[in-house]
């Protein structure tokens, strides 16, 4: 396993738009993939950076070593996808008591689009979509408490 | 009283924590990682926020997270236990601008005893003996041989930057000081990039010795003996006991009021622990100062009748310390058990708990949180349970700590239980004559 060319690979999907790499020489397959999975805007400067993690297999063992951070989600039709918040907090519809809500049942959404706000320590954290589809489910109230990887909405897949 | 306090740990010390609260009619928040859920921390409490994924920096070392958790949950203070943020002078800060009571010191004292050249002039000051040493780096080699003969060989060169024993030379007589002064330096700036010195006295084999103190609001500084925590393995304790078999009431005294004379020139608020050298001839140096409430607490708390957990909780609301100390009655050890394979140089044992059964009976405390069928995770230390024992005399506390151990049943993982049987055989232990190097002798 040629560790300076893995490097090398990380690198380059790292400070590209690619999201996806997977490359096979010699029995040894290497696949490397950059989540960016709900990130969130926040009003003062401090972005969360996407981080690429390099995910190896081997061609002909069936274990697989990557360690999965996400709950097992109960078992989800395929064409249902949830959005789980990424922090502790309190959960808004909207950016602001009197406004409208970010989105509703039934709403469009595309990758990116803001679903709802998650306050925490005074700061307003925008929860984005990490997904295309239509929302079908809003799982929390407006104004309640969540946890970290509580789940806020299901969006159906378009 | 406090309505609410948030637990920002896991483990034992947050179950030890929760069952104080609850005897003061006070709310608990758990917190917990996704590799928590199934703690009992969690199940005790009143409510539980998941904060993080399993890794510490994402959950339990994450100030946003545990921060946030005390406000949607409504908590007004936090309690940090031991390890992660309880010695974090910016998470005390936090908490502070936050309008959350942390329950241990402001920032400024912890940030004053970690800062390690400025706790030892305090107790300098305050006539507390320190290890004698060079006042901070010293770059001529003259000049350190000259204070290296004032102190009176044997010596330590230690890197100022370092640790895990880089960089670090005993030097037993003036002919080798040269050498290994040179030495010293070389290796230090190879490990360290840096390679300042310093020198103090070299305590051969000494035993180590703490006192617990607590202080409060209103300007009063107690300590509550001593604990000897000797036993120890690559620095980490494994077994601890209070009384100290080499302390009488004449030293207790003497180290107790140096401990609380330099608590109180700090106006130390809380429960902390000041850790000494003792040497051969019963002479005690101060090492240093940890500004919160210990892993081995309870021996304390039995030999000398004192809930420290509920003495930091109502200080730090503001009232006075309730129970004075007074003497030692009896003696306790405590046995740290670990999940690790003493067999195997003991490496960690994670995995499912199959059968389990805790020591009863008279004078046995168990402070766990660890149930039959629990799964040990993997990303955080191992310690599962501490079994403390008590007796009228330290003889009468080790025929109960076999007694109890050889109870103890904890299946499908291996533990530490069996190494604590063999130290409780051991005739020097039996003697009370050990010091810091009794493991490498075992």
């Amino acid at each position: 396993m040629d560790l300076d060319l893995i490097k090398k690979l990380v690198k380059i999907v790292d400070a590209s738009g690619v999201t996806d790499l997977e490359i096979e020489e010699n029995g040894m397959k290497v696949k490397i993939a950059k989540k960016i999975r709900n990130t969130h805007v926040v009003t003062q400067a401090q972005i969360p950076f996407p981080t690429a993690q390099p995910v190896m297999h081997q061609a002909s063992s069936k274990t697989d070593e990557t360690t999965k951070p996400v709950k097992e989600a109960e078992q989800l039709p395929t064409n249902l996808h949830e959005i789980r918040s990424p922090i502790v907090g309190t959960f808004y519809r909207s950016p602001a008591p009197d406004a409208d809500s970010y989105v509703q049942i039934g709403s469009e959404v595309s990758s990116g689009s803001v679903l709802c706000i998650v306050e925490a320590m005074k700061l307003m954290n925008e929860i984005e979509s990490d997904v295309s589809g239509k929302i079908v489910k809003i799982l929390v109230e407006n104004g309640k408490p969540v946890e970290y990887n509580q789940p806020l909405f299901l969006i159906e897949l378009t | 009283m406090f309505n609410k306090i948030l637990i920002a740990n896991r483990g034992e010390i947050a179950l030890r924590i929760i069952r104080t609260c609850k005897e003061l009619g006070i709310k608990t928040v758990a917190v917990y990682s996704e590799a928590d859920k199934d703690s009992l921390h969690v199940t005790f409490a009143d409510e539980a926020v998941c904060i993080g994924p399993p890794f510490g920096k994402d959950s339990y070392l994450k100030i946003p997270a545990i921060i946030s958790a005390a406000q949607v949950t409504g908590a007004d203070a936090i309690h940090p236990g031991y390890g992660f943020l309880a010695e974090n002078a910016n998470f005390s800060e936090i908490c502070l601008e936050s309008g959350l009571k942390f329950i241990g010191p402001s920032p400024e004292m912890i940030k004053a005893m970690g800062d390690k050249a400025f706790a030892k002039d305090t107790m300098k000051k305050n006539e507390v003996p320190v290890i004698p040493g060079s006042d901070g780096v010293i770059e001529d080699i003259e000049e350190a041989k000259i204070l290296a003969n004032e102190i009176g060989y044997p010596v330590i060169i230690k890197a100022s930057a370092g640790g895990g024993g880089k960089g670090m030379r005993i030097v037993w007589e003036e002919a080798e000081f040269q050498k290994a002064f040179q030495t010293a330096s070389t290796e230090a700036e190879a490990a360290f990039a840096n390679g300042a010195v310093y020198i103090e006295k070299f305590i051969e084999n000494p035993r180590h010795i703490e006192i617990q103190i607590m202080g409060d609001q209103h300007g009063n500084v107690y300590h509550y003996g001593e604990r000897d925590c000797s036993i120890q393995r690559r620095h980490q304790k494994l077994l601890e006991e209070s009384p100290s078999p080499a302390v009488d009431e004449d030293l207790r005294n003497r180290m107790g009021d140096a401990a609380v004379k330099g608590a109180h020139s700090v106006n130390y608020e809380g429960a902390g622990t000041i850790e000494f050298l003792l040497d051969k001839h019963k002479n005690f140096y101060f090492m240093e100062m940890n500004t919160r409430i210990q892993v081995e607490h309870p021996v304390t708390e039995i030999v000398y009748d004192v809930d420290l957990v509920r003495q930091q909780i109502i200080v730090a609301y503001g009232e006075k310390i309730e129970t004075k100390p007074r003497k030692p009655n009896g003696h306790a050890i405590e046995f740290r058990i670990n999940a690790e394979d003493p067999e195997h140089n003991f490496r960690p044992s994670p995995g499912k708990i199959t059968s389990l059964h805790f020591p009863g009976g008279f004078g046995v405390r168990n402070d766990s949180h660890i149930y039959q069928s629990y799964s040990i995770p993997p990303y955080y230390d191992s310690l599962i349970a501490k079994l403390i024992v008590w007796g009228r005399n330290r003889e009468h506390a080790i025929m109960r700590g076999k007694r109890a151990l050889n109870e103890f049943i904890i299946e499908g993982i291996k533990t530490t239980i069996p190494f604590h049987l063999k130290v409780l055989e051991d005739e020097r232990f039996k003697s009370g004559n050990f010091d810091t190097s009794f493991l490498e002798k075992f």
